[in-house]
């Protein structure tokens, strides 16, 4: 359980960024639209089991940047839907000017490297 | 924040959370199934691929529950919820564990209750830490200064930012308008300045101001406390302009001050204030020494220069007022007097004087009862750790941190500590009841019993320091054990090292007690000391009183009920005897005279002041204290025109060295030459009696005819019967009430009680520190027995193999024995220095003894001898009855 927390610290918040970004083009997903759809966008690169979704969605909520509500999903079944807050608005623009930074960076060091 | 609220709050709705969890998860799957149909899977293939796709369902769990509550509290919760369960499955360590930090903590709360409430809770004043008391010392009492004092005082706007003056809290009449029966409240009189320089501000209305003190009875207004508007009149603000009767002064109400405040006295709660111009007595008289100065010094001045201006103050002050006067003797009293700059903070108290001292060695004793009962609670959890040993080494070797565990059997103590303060509360509040019944009257009505914020805080403390204290050890003894021996079934390996813990505790133990019983001992040495002083009367029931008349009567009105009360009390059955006298019994050091003896050498020079009493016909015969030569007053000497007086003992040898009779000797009353004026003849010789209290030697006294009016008290009347005291004083308060409803008893207690007044720090401390003492004496003794009780079962083998192999009982009973006197004498060996010690730091408070009273340290060790050899013997008494066969199966 422990053994692999670094290699999951990196995921989670890579995970996290996706999630926001996803309900942002979306608009509000259940948990299951929001796995397939991360599947689908990342062309199946990203080997990711769908449940892993679920204790980052609860971490997203308490920190206010997503909220959640009970509905009906379009075939008329009862899921739980997420949903941006305004703060995650702002969230979003940050990770993103935070991962910008991070790329332009990693690329001056492997350009460098050649 | 909001996150640490969201966990916080899912602790509460777990259930809920849960089947949320688990119904999205299944709705997950179930699309997941779906859509895997779609791609042509069949239904099972279907539900597995989802499965797969989903990952592991319950890690995933394991990883949500983490971050959904808060895992630290849930494992809390768990571990007490265990700790309970483990607390109930051993009922006998649970209520010795918990009974013995109780009375620990409880004795604790309940002296430093007192403490907090006498020296440690300040004024709810504005920075009170800048308030100073001016003490006055020197002639005549002390504290209270007199009003031209004040004045003077307050002049010295370079060393102060206001100075107050107030009058003692009295009780006094009062009638809020209709009713006719005797009411009493406490009236204060205060300088105009005194809410002012305090910073008290008004709750309702207004307070006083330098107007409202400017000339004698012509200010009659009356601010009222906020305790007294809340319980008389229901806190309704139409009370302002309300006219009260207070001490029959008609006075309106201008305002109510702030909630809280009392007045600036501790052991005393004003009702009213009244302008210090409407005392009603020679309020400018430089002799009259009526109200208490409370300065606000300047913030850049400091004490020790303040005391330096007082003293220059003070001396050109009494220069310029008794400079002149003729009298050398008079005079140089009345120059003796100083003024004291002491801390005002914490308010005034004259309790504080007397009973401060005690107090805080009363602290430092339940201070070391507290430890005992932690070293107690200690070695009990040293046995119960010995006997879990299996089972801590189980977790252990499952892969419990030892931390886990530590941590787990502080929450143990804790839960011991918690269930002991609460017992120990309730212990608390019990025994300052029982405190408060030493308390003289009134000076008690200050202490509440209900604990304050303070307080509970302070117990709160000490319940999770003694938690520490007496959990730590144990749980890193109980835990530092090698699992794969332990578990390979050895019971008795490694027991020799706890053992010598738990050795050490006792030896702690009884050093404690030795402390305590030595401080007992002392203490009660010194109160049978002060109870065989003879007091100079026989009669100890003889029941005293005052009487409270309206303001309106005149002496000779006074002098007719007075007379007329005693006849009708003499008529009443089962009476023996009355008289009156002023002041009372046991009431000193108020009136004094300055005197000339012709043909004493002691008086050649200069006039001498003895102390003075009015007594009534019969005042000896009474107490029981018939004159030594000559007789007392009867009844035609109280009008007659010639001058007479009684003398006691000591006044015979200040003023007589070795003369036996001094009846038909003169004194006289008028100092002013060496041979006196018009004489005083001696009638009579009696017994010295000690007015000033047991602790105080007589002093010279000279006893005159009483007549009311003498001193500014009226008289106090003694009658004494064959009858119980209560039944004595309902007959007299009947026949009181039915010559007149409006005169009203004051302060009736009996000549035995006002003795007992007199030594009541003494009785107090010598009764509590007994208890104590008894106490620390019997949980040293239960942890002796604990010790020897354990070590005799954990050798039941080796014992019984002995007695096997032809080993005499009586000697392995005899070894047990030895074994426990032993721990007995070494607690002993450390105890008794720390008891000099402890002697010499307390000895203020021993009459008659020194701190190293061969008596209380003889007693001490033979009481901790015997109760060292009583609860050895058990344990010793089942060594020797070890039966071989047994003791070798249990192996």
């Amino acid at each position: 359980m422990s053994t692999g927390s670094s290699k999951a610290d990196v995921l989670q918040g890579t995970l996290d960024l996706m999630v926001l970004r996803t309900l942002e083009s979306m608009g509000p997903q259940h948990g299951f639209g929001l796995a397939r759809r991360i599947q689908q966008i990342s062309g199946g690169i990203l080997d990711l089991n769908q449940g892993t979704l679920y204790p980052a969605l609860l971490r997203l909520e308490q920190r206010g940047w997503i909220a959640s509500r009970w509905g009906a999903s379009d075939k008329n079944r009862r899921a739980r839907f997420y949903e941006l807050t305004p703060a995650g608005r702002k969230q979003i623009t940050q990770e993103t000017d935070d991962w910008a930074r991070t790329v332009a960076l990693m690329e001056r060091f492997l350009r460098v490297a050649e | 924040m909001g996150t640490i609220w969201k966990r916080f709050t899912a602790l509460f709705s777990k259930r809920r959370l849960e089947t949320e969890l688990d119904e999205e998860v299944a709705i997950h799957l179930e699309m997941l199934t779906e859509q895997m149909r779609q791609q042509g899977m069949g239904v099972r293939a279907a539900r597995e691929a989802a499965r797969r796709e989903f990952g592991g369902i319950d890690p995933m769990k394991e990883a949500y529950r983490d971050h959904r509550g808060i895992p630290r509290i849930e494992i809390l919760a768990k571990d007490v919820r265990y700790a309970i369960r483990g607390l109930r499955r051993s009922p006998a360590f649970t209520i010795a564990a918990v009974l013995s930090l109780a009375l620990g903590i409880g004795a604790n709360t309940a002296i430093f209750s007192f403490l907090d409430t006498l020296m440690l809770r300040t004024l709810p004043v504005e920075r009170p830490e800048q308030l100073l008391s001016l003490y006055r010392t020197g002639g005549w009492g002390s504290g209270y200064a007199s009003y031209p004092q004040y004045l003077e005082f307050r002049r010295h706007a370079e060393l102060f930012n206001g100075v107050l003056a107030r009058s003692g809290a009295y009780k006094v009449r009062f009638d809020a308008g209709h009713n006719n029966q005797a009411d009493f409240v406490e009236r204060e009189f205060v300088s105009g300045n005194y809410f002012d320089v305090l910073g008290v501000k008004p709750a309702l209305g207004r307070l006083f101001t330098d107007a409202d003190n400017r000339t004698p009875q012509g200010h009659p207004i009356a601010i009222l406390s906020y305790d007294f508007w809340r319980s008389r009149f229901g806190l309704d603000p139409g009370v302002l302009g309300k006219v009260l009767m207070v001490d029959e002064q008609p006075l309106t109400v201008v305002g109510v001050a702030a909630a809280g405040f009392h007045g600036v006295e501790v052991e005393s709660r004003t009702d009213v204030w009244a302008s210090a111009m409407m005392f009603r007595g020679a309020i400018m008289e430089p002799g009259m020494h009526w109200v208490w100065i409370l300065a606000r010094r300047r913030p850049e001045i400091s004490k020790s220069r303040i005391q330096a201006a007082a003293s220059i103050i003070m001396r050109q002050h009494l220069a310029s007022v008794y400079g002149d006067k003729p009298d050398s003797a008079f005079r140089r009293w009345a120059m003796e007097q100083r003024m004291e700059v002491r801390d005002g903070g914490l308010g005034i108290s004259m309790l504080r004087e007397e009973f401060g001292k005690p107090l805080t060695v009363l602290m430092a004793a339940v201070g070391l009862v507290l430890l005992i009962a932690c070293a107690n609670v200690a070695n009990l959890l040293l046995a119960r750790g010995a006997a879990r040993r299996r089972e801590i080494a189980l977790r252990l070797s499952l892969g419990a941190t030892r931390r886990r565990i530590v941590s787990q059997w502080l929450i143990d103590s804790l839960l011991l500590a918690l269930l002991g303060s609460i017992l120990g509360l309730l212990f608390a509040v019990w025994g300052e009841r029982y405190m408060l019944l030493f308390l003289p009257p009134r000076l008690g009505d200050s202490f509440s019993v209900a604990p304050s914020a303070a307080v509970l805080c302070f117990t709160a403390c000490i319940s999770i320091v003694s938690a520490v204290v007496f959990g730590l050890a144990p749980a890193l003894r109980a835990t530092a054990l090698d699992p794969a021996i332990c578990l390979k079934g050895g019971a008795s390996q490694t027991a020799g090292v706890r053992f010598s813990l738990r050795k050490a505790l006792v030896i702690a133990q009884v050093a404690f007690s030795v402390v305590l019983v030595v401080m007992a001992g002392l203490l009660a040495h010194s109160l049978a000391g002060l109870r065989s002083i003879n007091p100079g009367f026989t009669h100890q029931n003889v029941m005293t009183f005052a009487l409270d008349y309206p303001r309106a009567w005149k002496d000779a009105d006074k002098d007719r009920f007075r007379d007329g009360m005693l006849a009708r009390v003499a008529s009443l059955p089962g009476i023996a005897s009355f008289s009156c006298g002023a002041l009372a019994p046991y009431q000193g050091g108020i009136w004094s005279a300055g005197i000339r003896v012709p043909g004493s050498a002691r008086t050649a020079r200069e006039g001498v002041e003895v102390a003075m009493q009015g007594v009534g016909p019969g005042y000896f015969t009474t107490l029981g204290s018939r004159p030594l030569r000559g007789r007392e007053f009867d009844e035609s000497d109280m009008r007659a025109t010639r001058k007479m007086a009684l003398v006691n003992e000591a006044f015979v040898s200040e003023f007589f060295p070795g003369l036996t009779d001094p009846v038909g000797r003169a004194l006289s009353f008028d100092d002013s030459k060496p041979e006196g004026g018009e004489p005083t003849y001696i009638v009579g010789l009696v017994r010295d009696i000690l007015h000033k209290g047991l602790k105080t030697p007589a002093e010279p006294t000279v006893y005159v005819p009483f007549h009311q009016g003498q001193v500014g008290f009226d008289p106090t009347l003694l009658v004494r019967a064959q009858l119980p005291p209560d039944a004595l004083l309902s007959m007299i308060r009947r026949e009181l009430h039915r010559l007149d409803p409006e005169v009203a008893l004051i302060e009736p207690r009996t000549i035995r009680q006002r003795v007992d007044d007199s030594i009541f720090v003494d009785r107090m401390i010598a009764t509590l520190s007994g208890f104590f003492g008894g106490l620390a004496l019997l949980l040293a003794a239960v942890g002796i027995y604990g010790v020897m009780a354990c070590g005799v079962a954990q050798r039941t083998a080796e014992l019984g193999l002995r007695i096997a192999l032809g080993a005499d009982p009586a000697r392995i009973a005899r070894m047990v024995l030895r074994d426990g006197l032993l721990l007995m004498a070494a607690g002993i060996a450390i105890g008794l220095p720390l008891s000099m010690a402890a002697g010499r730091i307390s000895s203020t408070l021993l009459y008659g003894i020194r701190p190293g009273d061969p008596l209380a340290f003889i007693v001490t060790v033979a009481v901790l001898l015997v109760i060292g050899t009583v609860s050895a013997f058990v344990p010793a008494r089942r060594a020797a009855s070890i039966e071989p066969v047994d003791a070798l199966r249990h192996e």
